[in-house]
């Protein structure tokens, strides 16, 4: 719906942004052929969870902090275990953290093919969504929603269940899957890979517009592997520092337009977290099969272009089918579910690599465990600064479009970074005026 | 063998009012009713796998259509029956997997030609979606009578020829 301003200019509502997580709007303002202004308005209320944390147990995190997402609920249970073990002065045996690794793979495994499948793949091939592009690709949305319950299993059979886990506790998990149970599993991880390995060929067809961002990359980088679980903060800039730091290299800020804290790393410009910036930093960490997918799909060691982020996508689920059959076939039987931690008073400090990029977890406790003050830094709050930024860098290239077109292609844009806008404090609507 | 009649309690338990399907599998899987699966699901992307194969799915669901709560919504979405419409189901199910909620499954499922021939949605008109809240007293008022139209749905099913007795609630991975 559109309707004209009273200086002659133009505001186009084309209603909801479909296929993103949560509620907010995209306004772009255009003045005299220039784009003055591109906000990402976040509306949605704030859920306020780093404030009703205060004063709950510090066992507690793993579960309320789930509750966030249903997509990436992994992802917040893993950042608040590593910071509270950390303030209790706790590391888990290496077989928890592998347990841990695996879980994480599938809701890597449902976040990506869903992502790639059921939400990007209809802006490359011209549809406005699965439902339409299955009438005539039926096989290869067969094939996304194969992929997504292979991840679904895996997250059911070591999580207990397919969302919102229930098996993860403090110190591990509450039972650790047995051999024979994960062996179960292994045809289905085994076709995954036949269908990462297909996806990555189908995607890499795409059409993409040319577009190279110049953003710093953030992401983790682990000491082996390619990073899920844990790891130190590197960056492109050559920056590295431990998690502990995390808060003095990124500062969270307001702005009027978005109930999300924006972030800035050493008070520069937009960065990048995510599966753009997690593969630059982190190709030498990649599976051989995976770097090969890569290469055939005609990614170089880096990759600037946020469109291509699909293939970045496909390529980490190669690489992630390919880490979940190595766990399970070197797992034995036998290792205890998890380690005590015990309270302390103290600060710690956690991140994991969330399927659309870094997720910062901070609580400070009290002698008997009880936290005094917790910090959570979501990945789409870091992102939005990028985001606007390349839609900026986009609309004043696309200028001539119909306001229906460039809304459809900011859409398209947007979508690149698969936002999470829940987690970040629900759904664009996009506004253009132009005047 | 799979049974040719399903009940699929769609739903987060701990959601509020958004448990009301779940709590409704639970009560008819009770009454064990011979050869009805009984299915407590979170994920829209995953009904596909469960109804594909069945001649008759039944979907209870939370749903907001602006009714008064605990109103009761029965819709025919069946690959008989046209398309669903883009309402009530759709917007619940924005809260959900990025945004792929009930609808979308219904659709996706029709374009991919795996609907089952009689696929039945039962809505309750919900409130409150909080986590680690109880249902609301009007959908607690309600679920007698959502009970009652499910198991009458399931019941003037055509029965199964050869299917083995099922019952119980069960959790299946997406």
């Amino acid at each position: 719906m559109s309707h004209k301003l009273t200086d002659g200019g133009q505001v186009l509502h084309v209603g909801t942004l479909a296929r993103v997580e949560g509620e907010g709007a995209m306004h772009i303002e255009i003045k005299d052929g220039r784009v003055k202004q591109v906000q990402l308005r976040i509306f949605e209320p704030p859920r306020f969870y780093e404030a009703f944390l205060r004063g709950r147990a510090w066992t507690e995190p793993p579960d309320i902090t789930a509750r966030i997402c249903g997509i990436c609920p992994v992802a917040y249970q893993f950042s608040s275990c590593l910071a509270i073990e950390d303030a209790c002065g706790v590391v888990v045996p290496d077989a928890i953290r592998t347990m841990r690794r695996l879980l994480y793979c599938g809701e890597w495994i449902e976040s990506h093919a869903l992502h790639i499948y059921l939400l990007h793949a209809p802006d490359f091939l011209g549809y406005p969504g699965a439902i339409e592009m299955a009438k005539d690709f039926g096989p290869v949305v067969e094939r996304g929603l194969r992929l997504k319950k292979v991840g679904n299993q895996l997250m059911t059979l070591v999580g207990g269940r397919s969302v919102h886990p229930v098996n993860v506790r403090l110190g591990g998990f509450y039972r650790m899957p047995t051999v024979a149970e994960l062996h179960g599993l292994r045809p289905a991880l085994e076709r995954g890979l036949e269908d990462a390995l297909e996806t990555v060929r189908l995607v890499s067809t795409f059409d993409f517009p040319d577009m190279e961002q110049p953003w710093t990359y953030l992401s983790l980088r682990p000491e082996h592997g390619y990073p899920i679980e844990s790891g130190d903060v590197v960056t492109s800039d050559g920056t590295a520092f431990d998690v502990r730091d995390f808060t003095a290299h990124i500062k969270e800020f307001h702005v009027p337009h978005s109930n999300a804290l924006h972030a800035s790393l050493d008070g520069g410009g937009p960065y990048v977290v995510g599966p753009l910036a997690r593969y630059t930093l982190n190709h030498d960490r990649l599976s051989p099969l995976a770097r090969e997918a890569a290469r055939e799909g005609g990614l170089d060691v880096t990759c600037r272009n946020p469109f291509k982020s699909i293939i970045v996508r496909a390529v980490e689920l190669v690489e992630i089918f390919v880490e979940a059959i190595r766990i399970i076939d070197a797992w034995q039987d036998g290792v205890a579910p998890s380690v005590p931690v015990p309270a302390r008073a103290g600060e710690g400090f956690g991140a994991t690599e969330a399927p659309r990029g870094v997720l910062f977890h901070r609580y400070r406790l009290d002698a008997d465990g009880t936290i005094l003050d917790a910090q959570i830094v979501p990945p789409t709050s870091q992102n939005q600064p990028s985001i606007e930024a390349d839609l900026r860098t986009l609309v004043e290239q696309w200028i001539e479009l119909s306001d229906h077109d460039l809304s459809h292609r900011c859409e398209h844009a947007i979508r690149n970074y698969d936002p999470c806008i829940s987690c970040a404090t629900h759904f664009l609507d996009l506004t253009v005026e132009r005047s | 063998m799979t049974p040719s009649r399903i009940v699929i309690g769609l739903g987060s338990p701990d959601r509020g009012d958004d448990a009301v399907g779940p709590e409704v599998a639970r009560r008819v899987a009770a009454l064990h009713l011979p050869g009805v699966m009984l299915v407590e699901h979170e994920d829209p992307t995953g009904l596909i796998d469960l109804w594909d194969t069945v001649d008759l799915a039944v979907v209870v669901d939370a749903v907001r259509s602006g009714s008064a709560a605990g109103s009761l919504l029965v819709v025919e979405a069946g690959a008989d029956a046209g398309p669903l419409a883009d309402q009530a189901w759709a917007r619940t199910g924005r809260g959900g997997t990025h945004a792929f909620g009930l609808a979308a499954a219904v659709e996706l499922a029709r374009a991919l030609n795996r609907l089952p021939r009689r696929l039945v949605l039962v809505g309750v008109e919900a409130t409150a979606f909080e986590h680690g809240t109880a249902l609301g007293a009007p959908v607690v008022a309600a679920l007698d009578a959502v009970v009652a139209t499910v198991v009458g749905l399931v019941g003037t099913a055509t029965p199964p020829t050869a299917s083995p007795q099922v019952e119980g609630v069960c959790r299946v991975p997406g």
